[in-house]
């Protein structure tokens, strides 16, 4: 590829020598070049996400003026609204649907990712790419097929109901099961790249010792497959969880006005209730269960490395 | 929100399989996984159903969205006549493109600097790029419509711009950085000793071996950002509005058909971009382009 453009074409003959006497500079020269590379996209991030971020915790501490716009102060009412029941409830139910949804996806996940990976012969890159393509379709666009499709009426609760697995009045749409199916169709191809990662990764002859030893499918599977693939499912856990956590279009499409999220919080405080300094602190609550979440996962990563190398 | 971010780097996809062993096995064949293979074609079924469902009812003759009467081209024509929805799509075009540019060439500057860079500014930048893909969208939407208030910046499709731009950064500077990182650094150091500049040796050798993970990098970002809502919808002006922002709206109160024809556009242009991603790093000759999506 570097050869299809010649440099020497570009250079003067006469400026040749001349450079290449300098030459003991390069790498003086070539740091300033990284740095005078670097430096455009840090400030950026520094400005448009840094200071950003830490404007957000700035205005959870402020209050609102007779207008409704936030002010910056020092009031710590907004942070112990956070305990309030009401904003409590929402919290720990965000928690609980995040991490059913990681559970789901995981049961889920397992098997594609398996039967992908190991038992599609020439299939496989085909069937990656089939998983991967529908997740950058539009998500509202894929929440609604999905709200369509499980809705009272809809296909899937007609074919659960002919084979009798669902009674004349299940539903599934504005139930906390239908927030949790959103969010399952929403994040699951995040679950299910990183753990045909590790499969492919996986070295197969363990499932064949695990097979030799008379451990049962369900056994091999179990003790050899899950064990070796540990780190993938992990990664895949975080990157369910995180962007489960702070979704709000799930809960407003699959689930109605009784299962919102924090996310719909979060949205009710800045679009409708205009009360910018809670939305922060609930944002602040937000970030804070996922910092710790993933604080614990890179933790939990590094010991697993470090055991591994030993 | 990221299939790039931290996921163990995998091993490229044609990892050898140690085909001779399973050869060798001597009681039986290896079985199929029976449950593993029912569990993924369902879920294939349910990944796909709801897509289907939209991309069938938009031809719909009728208003339903549950009783399907007879093909017809009506909400495609009524998209194409509605001023406000093509108002959006032009919006959305022309933001997608100033994000692709603006977050392609600042995150390709700071892959390359990132990965050259020794020093405490590489280590520094090195950490805030992986912030944004940890970061759920809210709050980048909540935290970017604060600035620009507090900065007293009037909401409209400039502010998106900026935000989406500020979203994009990390996930080009997550792909190229990996490519930069497998340049052979002697390469340029030859076009350096045949008298090039760094610059020179910059333009001319390292950016064009660089070419098709740049151009994957800016299809995939193009359509994050077209498809993207959560960010857009924060930082949005009233009008005009992104498409995805007016899809929300529609979704929300009360559902036109017309949604239908504008999604099945939409999934053409997503899944035709994709493709497009995905097949240009072997356009170029190169690996398969899947490795981008998984992360390496």
């Amino acid at each position: 590829m570097a050869l299809r453009t010649p440099v020497r074409a570009e250079t003067p003959a006469g400026g040749r020598t001349a450079r290449r006497d300098r030459r003991p500079r390069p790498s003086a020269a070539g740091a300033r070049i990284w740095t005078w590379l670097t430096l455009p996209g840090t400030v950026w991030m520094s400005v448009f996400f840094i200071a950003s971020l830490l404007l957000v915790a700035a205005i959870s501490f402020g209050t609102t003026d007779e207008l409704g716009d936030p002010r910056f102060g020092t009031n710590l009412g907004n942070l112990k609204a956070l305990a309030d029941p009401a904003y409590r409830d929402v919290m720990v139910r965000s928690l609980g649907y995040a991490l059913l949804t990681s559970v789901i996806c995981l049961l889920i996940a397992y098997p594609v990712a398996y039967a992908v990976a190991l038992h599609a012969g020439r299939f496989k890159n085909a069937l990656i790419a089939a998983i991967v393509v529908p997740f950058f379709a539009n998500y509202l666009v894929r929440m609604y097929g999905w709200s369509v499709l499980l809705a009272d009426d809809g296909p899937v609760l007609r074919v659960l109901r002919a084979v009798g697995l669902a009674g004349a009045h299940t539903k599934i749409l504005n139930t906390g099961f239908g927030v949790i199916a959103g969010l399952v169709y929403g994040f699951v191809v995040f679950m299910i790249i990183p753990l045909y990662a590790a499969m492919e990764r996986m070295d197969t002859s363990l499932i064949e010792a695990g097979r030799d030893l008379y451990g049962g499918p369900l056994r091999t599977f179990l003790f050899v497959t899950v064990p070796a693939t540990r780190q993938g499912a992990g990664a895949g856990v975080v990157l369910v969880f995180l962007p489960a956590m702070g979704d709000f279009v799930s809960a407003q499409f699959m689930g109605g006005p009784n299962q919102i999220m924090i996310g719909n919080l979060i949205q009710d405080k800045f679009f409708e209730g205009q009360n910018w300094p809670l939305g922060s602190a609930l944002t602040m609550a937000l970030m804070a269960v996922l910092l710790i979440a993933m604080f614990g996962y890179l933790r939990r990563a590094r010991k697993d490395e470090a055991e591994a190398t030993r | 929100m990221n299939p790039t971010a931290p996921a163990p780097a995998p091993t490229p996809v044609t990892a050898p399989a140690p085909a001779p062993l399973r050869r060798r096995r001597r009681r039986g064949q290896r079985r199929k996984p029976v449950f593993a293979i029912a569990v993924t074609v369902v879920f294939f079924v349910l990944l796909y159903l709801p897509i289907a469902m939209v991309v069938l009812f938009s031809f719909n003759s009728q208003k339903s969205l549950t009783v399907f009467k007879g093909f017809s081209l009506r909400w495609y024509e009524a998209f194409f006549h509605d001023s406000v929805l093509l108002g959006s799509l032009g919006m959305s075009l022309e933001v997608s493109l100033v994000a692709m540019a603006g977050s392609v060439v600042l995150g390709v500057a700071l892959a390359l600097g990132l990965v050259r860079n020794k020093g405490r500014l590489g280590a520094y930048a090195g950490l805030i790029m992986m912030v944004p893909l940890i970061t759920p969208e809210i709050v980048t939407g909540v935290a970017s419509l604060l600035l620009f208030k507090g900065l007293g910046i009037t909401l409209d499709s400039g502010t998106v711009m900026i935000a989406e731009v500020t979203f994009s950064i990390s996930y080009v500077t997550v792909i190229l950085r990996s490519r930069v990182a497998a340049l052979n650094p002697e390469v340029e150091e030859a076009a350096m000793d045949l008298g090039a500049t760094r610059w020179q040796a910059l333009r001319l050798v390292t950016l064009p071996a660089l070419l098709p993970a740049i151009l994957a990098s800016a299809v995939l970002i193009f359509a994050l950002v077209f498809d993207d809502f959560v960010l857009a919808y924060f930082t949005t002006g009233v009008d005009p509005q992104p498409l995805a922002v007016r899809i929300y709206s529609a979704i929300r109160f009360g559902v036109e058909p017309t949604i239908n024809a504008v999604g099945t556009l939409m999934l053409a242009g997503s899944i035709t971009l994709i493709g497009l991603a995905l097949a240009i790093p072997r356009l170029f000759g190169r690996r398969g382009g899947l490795d981008l999506i998984s992360g390496e």
